[in-house]
Parts: C-alpha cells; sequence; structure tokens
C-alpha cells in the first residue's frame, strides 16, 4: 500500500553492540528510499556511542558507527546527541573536550551534542516517532 | 487511536509482553521484532490475545529477525521486511516502542 510521504523521528536507546542500533540504522534507510522524510535522528542513553567512528571492529562485522555518520552525510540528516548521556560515556565533541580538559574528542562530524529538548522539538513537528532500544 | 506497539525483547526474560497485551486496544497491532519473535515458537499455542491479534491479521514480525532465531511460523504472523515496517508505522496513527 502507499502512503503519501510523514516525517519521521527515529531515537535510538542502545548500544553499537545491540540488533536494536542495527535495526534502527536498516529502518532510516528504508524510510528514506520509500520516499519519506525523517526530521531527526536522536540518540539517547547507550545509544550515543553510536555517534563515534573510534572503535576498531574485525573486518567481517559491520561498523555501525562508521554505518550512521556515512547514512547521516551521504543525506545530510539532522542528527542529534543527547549531550548529557554523552558526557557520562565520553563521547565527547572537541569544545566539549576542552571544556572539561579531556585530551580526546572522538565525536562523529555527523553528529551534533545538544539536549533532550531537540527530541522534544522533533516529535512536536514529526508525523510518528519511532524509537528503537532493548535487543 | 490506532496503535502499533513495537516489542523488541524476548518474552522470556521480563514481562514487557504481558503488560502490552493487557494494554492492547482494539484495533492496534504489534510488531515483533529482534527476541520479542521467540513468542513464536510457542505456537500454535499462543497465549489468547495473541490468537486473537493473529485472527484479526495484527500481528507481525520482522522477517530477517525471524529468519535469524529460527522462528519462522507462516499463517500464525505476517512477516515484513524494512519496507513494510515503514509502511506499518504510516498505517498506524502511531507508534509505542517498548524498549
Amino acid at each position: 500500500m502507499f502512503y503519501l510521504p510523514m516525517k519521521f523521528v527515529i531515537s535510538v536507546q542502545a548500544s553499537p553492540q545491540s540488533p536494536a542500533s542495527r535495526r534502527a540504522l536498516k529502518f532510516a534507510q528504508a524510510v528514506l528510499s520509500e520516499g519519506h522524510e525523517i526530521l531527526r535522528i536522536f540518540l539517547y542513553q547507550d545509544g550515543v556511542c553510536n555517534a563515534t567512528s573510534i572503535p576498531v571492529l574485525p573486518q567481517d562485522e559491520l561498523d555501525l558507527g562508521v554505518a550512521w555518520a556515512e547514512f547521516i552525510q551521504q543525506h545530510q540528516l539532522d542528527a542529534v546527541v543527547c549531550v548529557a548521556a554523552a558526557l557520562r560515556r565520553g563521547i565527547l565533541n572537541t569544545a566539549e573536550a576542552q571544556r572539561y580538559g579531556r585530551k580526546a574528542s572522538v565525536l562523529s562530524d555527523s553528529w551534533e551534542l545538544s539536549g533532550l529538548g531537540q527530541l522534544h522539538e522533533a516529535i512536536q513537528q514529526a508525523d510518528r516517532l519511532v524509537s528503537f532500544g532493548g535487543s | 487511536m490506532a496503535t502499533l506497539h513495537l516489542l523488541s525483547q524476548s518474552p522470556f526474560t521480563n514481562t514487557q509482553l504481558k503488560s502490552c497485551l493487557r494494554l492492547l486496544g482494539d484495533t492496534d497491532g504489534l510488531m515483533l521484532c529482534g527476541d520479542a519473535v521467540y513468542v513464536l515458537n510457542s505456537a500454535p499455542e499462543l497465549a489468547p490475545e495473541l490468537q486473537v491479534l493473529a485472527a484479526k491479521g495484527a500481528l507481525y514480525a520482522l522477517e530477517e529477525d525471524q529468519i535469524a532465531r529460527n522462528c519462522i511460523q507462516e499463517g500464525v504472523v505476517q512477516s515484513l521486511n524494512y519496507a513494510q515496517f515503514v509502511a506499518l508505522c504510516c498505517q498506524y496513527d502511531r507508534v509505542n516502542s517498548w524498549v
């Protein structure tokens, strides 16, 4: 069945090691390929660990950090990471690393650190919110 | 409003599925993905609420997760790919993810 284009917000609360994160990416890819729009992708809780490309994975495994970054770059998507959840997990950008005197910034360029308000605002404008967490 | 409930955790690790079934409205649907598809292994002796859902055609599962976990029960559940999953989210008025 064909549906009129809708505006989606996708929230990810699971770590990159969880199948839920991969499912979220595959869902997001399908949203765009089916002609819908993604207003914002929001990472929260352990989901914030999807916003770094620093981890080194075995060659035969999907590198979700890289896959998310490429997907966001390719489609120029609005991609936001909850700053409070990110700070406590060491996912810092250059500004936060300087502010807190940490040696490294690990946040991928595709993502922006911001607050939970960004999720709320996007939900108000969207037709659908789909969250991915658990297993 | 017709709500699509999205479950991803195994029914054997917590009571999420039970809670969800208690809250289901008449027009609601249930989408199983991840470890939640393991509930299909109990077919044909599914919980009565799931049987009602299946009879209404409102019980769905993500096909790749069913295949990965060998939980393919044809005729009980509607198996969907990602494009169909997206369409399902549009079909219902809202999506409630149990995370």
